[in-house]
């Protein structure tokens, strides 16, 4: 027991990070925030504080895909505004919802083939369609405004039993990426070719019989489309389309993920540590805007965070 | 398409960095379409407009030589900025500002070389991160507001011309030879030469990989401090923004001059050219009525077409 205990605080040994210590600052901050402010520990903050926190969770659940095989996705922000900016053209629902999601898959093939057909690193190839993107949606809306559908709003401000549907978001993609993950002969794939890239032996696992190309194409797609969620929720909380909404999520779901243990060098990492990583940032966030914290210096200590966070894990290669 | 990249013909063509082929399309373009804008004068302010870019191409290059990358640069050129604008060291001179800038860039680039050479961390997570702790840095002490004026010597400086040509152009011309002959005629152009091919090999033939890399990073970020020097005599004024996508471009510039992360076929003045090319670009899509947005779609394909080009280059036998 002592061990096990040991080994899940220290990440070590196992496949799934560091994700025992980032849990205990959630809770540290969590404790002192009910401690120092009157207004944290309520219903409606908490709540307030899923619906703030359930785009990160989302994209950053995406993110993780990709870190997983030792990639990494830095056109998130673009889609996610992008998906924004589609959503408010002034169609009915039935074509944008769908449309959203071909459009991001579109992207994250892109991505995916670029990477594996044509050899080019993932972090030019992502940087790239983050640009393309960004330029596609700044034709699409300069700055923000339309509607979106009814659907969508209604999807994310209503409330069941009580409990707002932001809360069922989380529990519905949570749930399908712990199947994606846990659940398939997919997820198990994506490790055993993460493990390979991340050992320095990249032809492992298309040894043995794994379908690596294909596979990493997939990654990208199914990144895209989790951005494409959060793009959707995000949609329905502002209302309308927004060019830069996603702006620095490529960041925040690195952080998110890095927090949670996972190692950006491929193989290693966990759904629920990056869960818990989002929701660290979250509360962060939450604390820091009771605190009064300029946004501005928020932005520095966030990127304090991932310096701090990446600057822990140990890895063999240099460079990139 | 394996027997085609295969040809020897093909195979020589492929080793000229791409930013050569398109500086050409782009001359062409605008040669068609604005004729009478192609005299020395309109094109020295343009490609004057870039010298920035340019200068920070030099470090990005020298960092992609050793499989890194350097995206602070945008953060430095913030913070120099800020430092000159925001009237925090009231009557400093001209020479104060320079060493106070090149300090500023030395440490930066030393903590990135530290962080990317000795804790190994990925260059790319460290030096955005970086970059977004200055810009928030700046963004706070300014309160999101411009800061004030720059002392009117930078612009002069930035205004002279030596036989008609402006003299940041000059200055650039300069420093890409500097480096050039730093990466062609010095142990350390060596060093980062044999760490891009295979930083293995190299470490076991004696090699200090893991020095070259800071050295590398260093190196970057005392350019990127010049560059931020000469971004601040152009705009003349304190900025929020200044320079902030400039790391983006010059990576671009980089790819588009030949040298990919580890391979430097494109030596030094290929991507010289592919930053000419972003000058050239810029005036063209003006010229053409593109705005914003089309710079930004064009930005990325560039990019992407760079890096097809040579990862099928790779690839081929």
């Amino acid at each position: 027991m002592h061990r096990s205990l040991f080994n899940i605080l220290s990440g070590r040994n196992t496949r799934q990070g560091l994700w025992g210590l980032p849990l205990l600052v959630a809770l540290l901050i969590s404790l002192w925030l009910t401690v120092e402010t009157t207004q944290f520990a309520t219903a409606e903050n908490l709540f307030n504080l899923v619906a703030q926190a359930m785009p990160l969770i989302i994209a950053a659940i995406g993110q993780l895909v990709v870190v997983l095989i030792g990639g990494l996705d830095l056109s998130v922000g673009s889609v996610i505004s992008f998906t924004t900016a589609v959503l408010a053209l002034d169609q009915p629902a039935i074509v944008l919802i769908p449309a959203v999601f071909v459009l991001a898959a579109f992207i994250g093939l892109i991505n995916g083939l670029a990477i594996t057909r044509f050899n080019v690193h993932p972090i030019i190839a992502t940087l790239s369609t983050q640009y393309i993107v960004l330029g596609v949606t700044r034709i699409l809306r300069p700055v923000s405004g339309g509607t979106v559908p009814e659907i969508v709003i209604a999807a994310v401000s209503g409330s069941f039993l009580g409990i707002p549907y932001p809360v069922f978001w989380g529990i519905v993609v949570i749930l399908a990426a712990w199947k994606l993950l846990y659940g398939s002969r997919y997820g198990l794939h994506l490790f055993a070719i993460g493990g390979g890239i991340a050992s320095g032996a990249e032809s492992a696992a298309r040894n043995f019989g794994v379908a690596d190309r294909r596979n990493i194409i997939l990654a990208y797609v199914v990144c895209s489309c989790f951005a494409a969620v959060a793009g959707v929720f995000l949609a329905g909380r502002i209302v309308s389309g927004d060019p830069n909404v996603g702006l620095l999520f490529e960041l925040d779901t690195v952080t998110a993920v890095a927090l949670g243990g996972t190692q950006l060098s491929g193989g290693i990492g966990s759904l629920h540590g990056t869960v818990i990583g989002a929701l660290v940032m979250a509360l962060l966030a939450n604390g820091m805007n009771l605190a009064n914290v300029s946004p501005f210096v928020q932005t520095a200590i966030k990127g304090g965070i991932l310096l701090a966070v990446v600057g822990l894990q140990s890895r063999k290669k240099m460079g990139l | 398409m394996a027997a085609v990249l295969s040809n020897p013909i093909a195979r020589r063509l492929l080793r000229i960095p791409p930013s050569y082929f398109v500086f050409l399309v782009l001359l062409a373009t605008l040669w068609i379409a604005r004729p009478n804008m192609l005299n020395l004068n309109i094109m020295g302010i343009f490609i004057r407009q870039i010298v920035p870019l340019g200068i920070l191409v030099l470090g990005q290059l020298v960092v992609m030589r050793v499989k890194s990358i350097d995206l602070s640069g945008g953060g430095i050129i913030l913070l120099i900025n800020y430092f000159i604008s925001s009237g925090s060291f009231p009557g400093a001179s001209l020479p104060f500002f320079i060493v106070l800038a090149l300090a500023t860039g030395l440490v930066i680039g030393l903590f990135n070389g530290f962080m990317i050479g000795n804790r190994r961390v990925s260059a790319v997570i460290v030096t955005l991160a970086v970059s977004i702790i200055l810009v928030g840095l700046v963004q706070f002490l300014s309160s999101g507001n411009p800061p004030g004026d720059v002392p009117k010597l930078f612009n002069d400086l930035y205004n002279t011309k030596f036989l008609s040509v402006p003299t940041p152009v000059l200055f650039w011309i300069l420093l890409t030879a500097l480096v050039w002959l730093l990466l062609s005629r010095t142990v350390f152009g060596r060093y980062v030469a044999s760490v891009g091919e295979n930083a293995e090999a190299a470490h076991f033939s004696g090699v200090p990989v893991q020095r070259t890399v800071i050295l590398a990073h260093t190196l970057a970020g005392l350019i990127a401090a010049i560059a931020a020097l000469v971004q601040t005599g152009s705009i003349a004024v304190g900025s929020v923004r200044v320079g902030l996508d400039l790391p983006i471009l010059a990576v671009a510039a980089t790819i588009l001059g030949g040298v990919v992360f580890g391979r430097g076929d494109g030596g030094v003045w290929g991507p010289f050219f592919g930053a000419l090319c972003f000058a050239l670009l810029f005036v063209v899509m003006t010229v053409l009525g593109i705005d914003e947005p089309g710079k930004l779609i064009a930005q990325g394909v560039i990019i992407l077409g760079a890096a097809i080009f040579y990862g099928v280059r790779v690839r081929a036998p």
